[in-house]
């Protein structure tokens, strides 16, 4: 009922609901863009996101400055932030936040494996792996042998064993290949969130539930994009569709069936959200592409989540945003090292 | 005639055959002389002018294949530690031939496919066609890297040879014009 919400929301949340909208006032806004856009040395760039509320993050870097380098430390400076926030909460918002590492937990698995299997050092695979995603278990991954070993051994204890054990039986663990196991892990751990989100009701259930519902469908319409003309078949492909989203049942179904880009675009036309979306790719090299198009409604629906008081869905649009931001900054610092200025603004507008 | 290039010879008819005889397989050999020398020098021309020609396009290529980097990491994230961990045998390799230019061998490289892209799936929920377009514009600028490489190991192989005929040349047609 809407009125706990009101009620109880804010003595377990209060604080950190009102600690996450003082970072989202500080996104990077439309005249920040125009300035770093207008930097023609990355030093320039250190210059402007000074007066950001990003500060001094770039003081102690030696000189030649990189995007990659800028990039790790904004990431480092998310990670801050959201460690803050998880170490602070109360259940269920704990819950939620340990949700959200999820999915970064899934790709530093995944990499772990690949790397153990191949016996890499565990030591240079840690420095690459996504910070948000950390487990303590990371450490040990070196002692298992094959993946079924590390699932027996490691995975159990983490938050992502019921995943694993949902989409397939240990043995099959060894033979599939790494990138259909990384997006059947993601299939099950969206639609434990969405379950999750759906269960708590509310408000939380109100904002999330639509924002999960489109990363379902968007993760089923790239998949059928980047699978033709590759040897995932039809069969395998619609075992890596999440089903809670909008197109579930028979929206799924008929894009398992699809063999071109016209066929899929025939099947979004059956959905109202989606008709619009995917008129508005351009063709070719001179318009946007299916995933700028989804990224930016993505941006859309987490700067309304905004709108709504006491939910949990500030937390997740505040970090989705962050993230976009980052890939903003990164790709604006790449044109300018490089020096190719002429898609300098293809990135996604926030604000 | 100087006085130190004199053949001492017996004044007969013999002799005079023998050395018209002489004469004419040192124009010969003379005239050979200036044909490699000039075969060598055009094929050095022609080699010099198509690397300068690859190494301009190169320079577009590679800026070009850079620049699909940054955009294919916009939309997938970070995938360069996934590439590099399942790195296993090479898709595209070299054959090397040998070409022979007026007496001169040359080596010739060239590029072939073998095997299938161990990196079909990879970026499958993100950014797959990004990193397609990644893919074609890193094979162009290694397949431009070979022909590169075939033209300058060319070079190197043709430089001695020229230089060796070319001074041949110029000794005898000093001798020729003060004879």
């Amino acid at each position: 009922m809407l009125e706990s919400a009101e009620l109880y929301f804010n003595a377990d949340h209060g604080y950190l609901e009102g600690l996450v909208r003082g970072f989202k006032a500080g996104l990077l806004t439309q005249q920040d863009y125009i300035n770093l856009v207008q930097c023609e040395t990355l030093e320039d760039l250190k210059i402007h996101l000074q007066t950001t509320d990003y500060g001094n993050f770039l003081a102690n870097q030696p000189n030649p400055l990189t995007a990659s380098i800028i990039d790790t430390e904004m990431r480092k400076k998310l990670c801050r932030e959201f460690e803050y926030f998880r170490n602070h909460s109360l259940e269920p918002l704990s819950t939620f936040l340990t949700y959200m590492k999820c999915s970064y937990m899934i790709d530093n698995v995944i990499l772990l494996m690949n790397g153990a299997l191949q016996k890499k050092s565990v030591k240079e695979i840690l420095v690459k792996c996504h910070p948000l995603g950390r487990f303590t278990e990371m450490e040990a991954v070196n002692i298992a042998e094959t993946p079924s070993d590390l699932f027996h051994a490691i995975l159990v204890e983490t938050p992502l064993a019921p995943f694993f054990q949902d989409c397939m039986s240990e043995n099959t663990l060894d033979e599939l290949n790494i990138e259909i196991l990384r997006n059947k892990l993601y299939k099950s751990y969206i639609e434990a969130f969405y379950k999750f989100c759906k269960n708590h009701g509310d408000v939380t259930a109100e904002i999330m539930c639509p924002i999960l519902e489109f990363e379902a469908d968007r993760r089923a319409f790239i998949i059928t994009l980047n699978s033709f003309g590759t040897e995932l078949s039809k069969e395998d492909r619609e075992t890596l569709y999440p089903t809670c989203g909008k197109l579930y049942p028979e929206g799924l179904r008929l894009l398992a069936q699809a063999e071109d880009f016209e066929q899929m675009k025939s099947v979004a036309d059956h959905y109202g959200v989606y008709k619009p979306l995917f008129e508005a790719i351009g063709d070719g090299s001179g318009g946007k592409t299916l995933e700028d198009v989804f990224y930016e409604r993505e941006v859309q629906m987490n700067v309304l989540a905004f709108n709504r008081q006491f939910h949990y869905g500030v937390f997740y649009a505040y970090t989705k945003l962050k993230e976009q931001e980052m890939r903003n900054v990164v790709w604006i610092a790449e044109c300018i090292s490089q020096r190719h200025r002429t898609k300098i603004n293809s990135y996604i507008p926030i604000l | 005639m100087s006085g130190k290039d004199r053949i001492e010879i017996f004044p007969s008819r013999m002799a005079q055959t023998i050395m018209k005889a002489r004469l004419k397989g040192a124009q010969t050999g003379r005239n050979l002389l200036k044909k490699k020398s000039d075969a060598l020098t055009l094929r050095f021309r022609q080699i010099l002018k198509k690397i300068i020609e690859t190494k301009m396009l190169m320079g577009e290529v590679m800026r070009e294949a850079a620049f699909s980097l940054a955009e294919a990491k916009f939309t997938a994230g970070d995938f360069s530690t996934t590439v590099i961990q399942n790195v296993n045998k090479a898709q595209v390799k070299i054959r090397a031939k040998k070409d022979n230019v007026a007496g001169v061998t040359l080596p010739v490289f060239e590029h072939y496919h073998e095997g299938t892209d161990s990196y079909e799936l990879t970026g499958l929920a993100r950014g797959g066609e990004q990193l397609a377009k990644l893919k074609r514009n890193y094979a162009k600028a290694v397949e431009l890297l070979v022909e590169l490489a075939s033209l300058q190991s060319s070079f190197l192989g043709l430089n001695a040879p020229l230089l060796i005929s070319s001074q041949s040349w110029m000794r005898e047609s000093e001798k020729s014009s003060i004879g």
